[in-house]
């Protein structure tokens, strides 16, 4: 099964961003948790080619502000 | 059980089943309340962590400010297990509970020297787990 290693980096506010595994590929648009802070997700690339079932993912995030 | 995390955790790819049967059996859980300490900048490391449940925070002393937050699947504390200097950070729990792996130094490098294949697959992992966090670094300065 894939494994999604995913650096995140918050832009918008000081919050120092994460590093994560999921077992689902990020999109742009998805919310997501990181500590106890949701974000929402604007930009993703690959970070380094695969590794087996590792893939290396770069994920750029916001505040998510619902409205 | 503790093997299905293993597997999911990139410190331990291209190990066979018996393998990780022998990291399994070096692991200690550990349940950490939120806002404890896990380690302290400056201490002697003897640990490394892989995170199972929740996150811990990765905060530098002078200026007191935290500079990553680390989730499922982490490896935290392995500074200190490769090149045997003091904690970088400290690192404390925000989820209740973070979950976390311990193995120990001693542990480690038995098991490595007892099978070396072993070992040179788990150390080619830590170098890309610090080549990753290394690039993630340099892309936060853009």
């Amino acid at each position: 099964m894939a494994v999604y290693k995913i650096s995140y980096v918050v832009i918008g506010s000081d919050h120092p961003g994460g590093i994560v595994n999921s077992n689902d590929r990020p999109k742009i648009g998805d919310q997501v948790i990181i500590g106890d802070q949701v974000f929402e997700t604007i930009e993703v690339f690959e970070l380094m080619p695969p590794r087996k079932d590792f893939h290396y993912i770069h994920v750029t995030c916001q505040p998510h502000n619902p409205e | 059980m503790l093997k299905e995390i293993l597997e999911s955790v990139e410190l331990f790819v291209g190990l066979s089943e018996d393998d990780l049967d022998e990291v399994a059996a070096i692991c200690e859980e550990r349940s950490i309340p939120r806002g404890d300490i896990l380690v302290k900048e400056g201490d002697a490391g003897e640990e490394l962590f892989i995170i199972t449940g929740g996150f811990v925070e990765v905060l530098l002393e002078t200026p007191r400010r935290v500079v990553a937050n680390l989730g499922t699947g982490q490896i935290t504390g392995e500074m200190a297990l490769v090149d045997g200097g003091p904690r970088s950070a400290s690192l404390r729990a925000i989820s209740d509970p973070t979950v976390v792996q311990v193995i120990h130094r001693s542990d480690f490098e038995q098991l490595c020297s007892k099978n070396t294949r072993l070992g040179y697959i788990v150390f080619r992992n830590l170098a890309a787990d610090l080549s990753f966090k290394l690039r993630i670094r340099n892309l936060s300065e853009r």
